[in-house]
């Protein structure tokens, strides 16, 4: 159901930050990737316009909050506007559940597939930011070798080629309020950074630190050796 | 006033200050020490840490909602994550410093007498920590520790007599919200009878250190205060590197998922260090053949002083000491081959690994040991 607040939530984002136009695909890049690598706010604000547009009518993200949305540049305000387009009594302090009341529902719907909960889904699969990526934009023509399961779709980036999932992103499926051009494999790119983010919101204080640390304690060897150097030849 | 002076006049008002500033000023240390002989030291330092950063952690866990606690934590408490990321890469470092202390008593052959109780503490605390070990994994409340303890506690709890009884008295049944409620009081309270066994490990080793030629001797302070200062230094840069570039190091990507009793996750495994001893287990056939794996496993590393039939002042030969590191290169082989266990080569690799080790230490030790020493 939450699809159709897609224009509200583009206009409600479109205030959030003064992001400029940008382009992650020439080449393909993710500024979370790399050792100090950083949550890219603006392709993460993007990704969660695509999630809340898109990926939420099926899979929930249950350990996040729409407060937590903050974290990206929205402000309260902005937050709370998101979790009252999808008309939630707790407001902001809602978590990004699934959209099906019955838990048991989607499994049957779909299947036997159930949508797994995207929290933490970077985390589980092997680099998992570029697996996203491949996921969303691997459907293609199944081989004539392939026999498809039967509601199943060939997909290359997925462990056994067939997947229960249809290819939901095609171009312009959201307007972005940055004028971001919004192919299909953009949208792919900034969900994989939001969901990212999503799976590790501390990604960006972590490395800052951590190069912090690394500096001090650098040093700090250094100067203990030296001392300790010091002191045992004072001795002879 | 001389350190002699100091030493009896706090020794005379108060016995204990006595001691700890004779341990701290009189020249009683040799006047070459290398930088690997503070490893028990760091070994204490750490695990203390890490005792610290579990009871931060303990404030907030719940183990009837173990995983949605654990992310609590990671995302919703001050500097949770960083708490949570510094107990996993505590774990890490811990049994870095413990599997090369042990690997360098046995290329010294410190293990021989009278260095052998500490040899038999130091394996102890590697047979402690690896329980301790796998309980935290466990805890985390991913798909991958639940597993684990699933088939654990289900080999376990059906286990005839008084195994069995003892089993199901330590984890209430099979693998149920009740049995990480027990397990997180296990892992606290074994935690701490490893840093008690830590403290004995450096009390031991520090009785058979060798003693300096008479007036020789250094004094604890300040060269050693100053060595203990460069290795804790290096040992916290290496520290900040995993900590914050490789939180998840050594872990299995599926301990990320939420464990489901529904759905049994591919690939899962377990982290880094318990995979050596794992890979024992996995090489011997049926539960009993799993258990007695382990047990065997760390009962010849604790026969060692045994096995080296050299003698305390026998030579240290050569071809013994490559043996050693050729035993090295196979736990690093058993633990590699444990973790891709879907490879249809596995089974046979894990038996000739296996073989390896406990023909290492219960033929080879005793007849190179012997040869070498004549």
């Amino acid at each position: 159901m939450r699809r159709f607040f897609a224009p509200l939530l583009a206009l409600g984002l479109a205030a959030a930050g003064a992001a400029q136009a940008e382009d992650t695909l020439t080449p393909l890049h993710f500024q979370s990737q790399g050792a100090l690598g950083s949550i890219d706010k603006a392709a993460a604000q993007r990704g969660f316009l695509v999630y809340q547009t898109v990926c939420a009518a099926c899979h929930s993200a249950n350990a996040l909050h729409y407060r937590d949305l903050e974290a990206l540049g929205l402000t309260p305000d902005q937050a709370a506007g998101v979790a009252a387009g999808v008309k939630l009594a707790d407001g902001s302090a809602a978590t990004l559940d699934s959209p099906f009341k019955d838990p048991a529902m989607p499994a049957s719907a779909f299947g036997g597939a159930a949508p797994p909960d995207l929290s933490s889904i970077v985390a589980q699969r092997k680099h998992g930011t570029m697996y996203i990526y491949k996921l969303l934009t691997g459907y293609a023509a199944a081989p004539q070798s392939v026999n498809l399961l039967p509601g199943h779709y060939y997909n290359t980036a997925f462990p056994g080629g067939q997947i229960a999932m249809p290819p939901v992103l095609r171009d312009n499926a959201v307007t972005y309020a940055d004028g971001t051009a919004a192919t299909a494999q953009q949208e792919a790119a900034d969900v994989a950074e939001f969901l990212t983010w999503a799976a590790d919101p501390n990604l960006s204080a972590r490395h800052q630190i951590g190069l912090r640390a690394v500096i001090f304690f650098l040093f700090l060897s250094l100067v203990a050796l030296a001392s300790k150097r010091g002191i045992w030849r004072e001795r002879a | 006033m001389t350190t002699d002076a100091k030493q009896s006049w706090a020794g005379e008002r108060m016995p204990c200050l006595g001691g700890l500033c004779g341990a701290l000023f009189a020249p009683r240390c040799t006047p070459e020490g290398k930088y690997l002989d503070t490893l028990p030291g760091l070994i204490a330092i750490a695990l203390a840490f890490l005792t610290l950063s579990g009871a931060v952690m303990a404030a907030y866990y719940d183990p009837w909602h173990a995983f949605a606690s654990v992310q609590f934590i990671r995302r919703e408490v001050n500097n949770g994550w960083l708490v949570q990321a510094y107990h996993a890469t505590g774990a890490t470092a811990l049994f870095g410093l413990v599997y090369l202390h042990l690997f360098r008593v046995m290329l010294t052959r410190a293990y021989r007498a009278p260095g052998e109780f500490a040899w038999w503490l130091a394996v102890k605390l590697l047979a402690l920590l690896l329980f301790v070990g796998w309980m935290g994994f466990v805890l985390s409340g991913g798909a991958a520790g639940y597993w684990s303890l699933f088939n654990a506690a289900n080999a376990a709890v059906s286990l005839p007599g008084a195994p069995g009884a003892v089993a199901r008295w330590f984890l209430g049944g099979p693998a149920a919200p009740a049995s990480l409620a027990r397990l997180e009081m296990f892992h606290t309270v074994l935690a701490l009878a490893a840093l008690a066994v830590a403290g004995g490990l450096l009390a031991a080793r520090r009785k058979v250190a060798p003693q300096p030629a008479p007036g020789k001797g250094v004094a604890f302070y300040p060269y050693y205060l100053a060595q203990y200062l460069a290795a804790l230094a290096v040992f916290a840069l290496i520290f900040s590197v995993l900590l914050f570039f490789a939180p998840h190091f050594g872990q299995p990507a599926v301990n990320a998922l939420a464990a489901d009793p529904l759905t049994l996750p591919a690939g899962t495994a377990l982290p880094w260090y318990l995979l050596p001893l794992a890979g024992v287990a996995d090489a011997l056939p049926g539960l009993w053949g799993g258990v007695a794996g382990v047990a065997g496993a760390l009962v010849v590393l604790a026969a060692l002083p045994w096995l080296d039939r050299a003698g305390p002042d026998g030579a240290k030969g050569k071809l013994y000491c490559a043996l050693t590191w050729i035993l090295a290169l196979d736990v690093l082989a058993l633990g590699a081959t444990s973790a891709a266990h879907d490879n249809p080569q596995a089974p046979l690799l894990l038996g000739l690994f296996t073989l390896w080790y406990f023909f290492h230490f219960l033929v080879l030790t005793p007849l190179v040991t012997a040869m070498e020493a004549k």
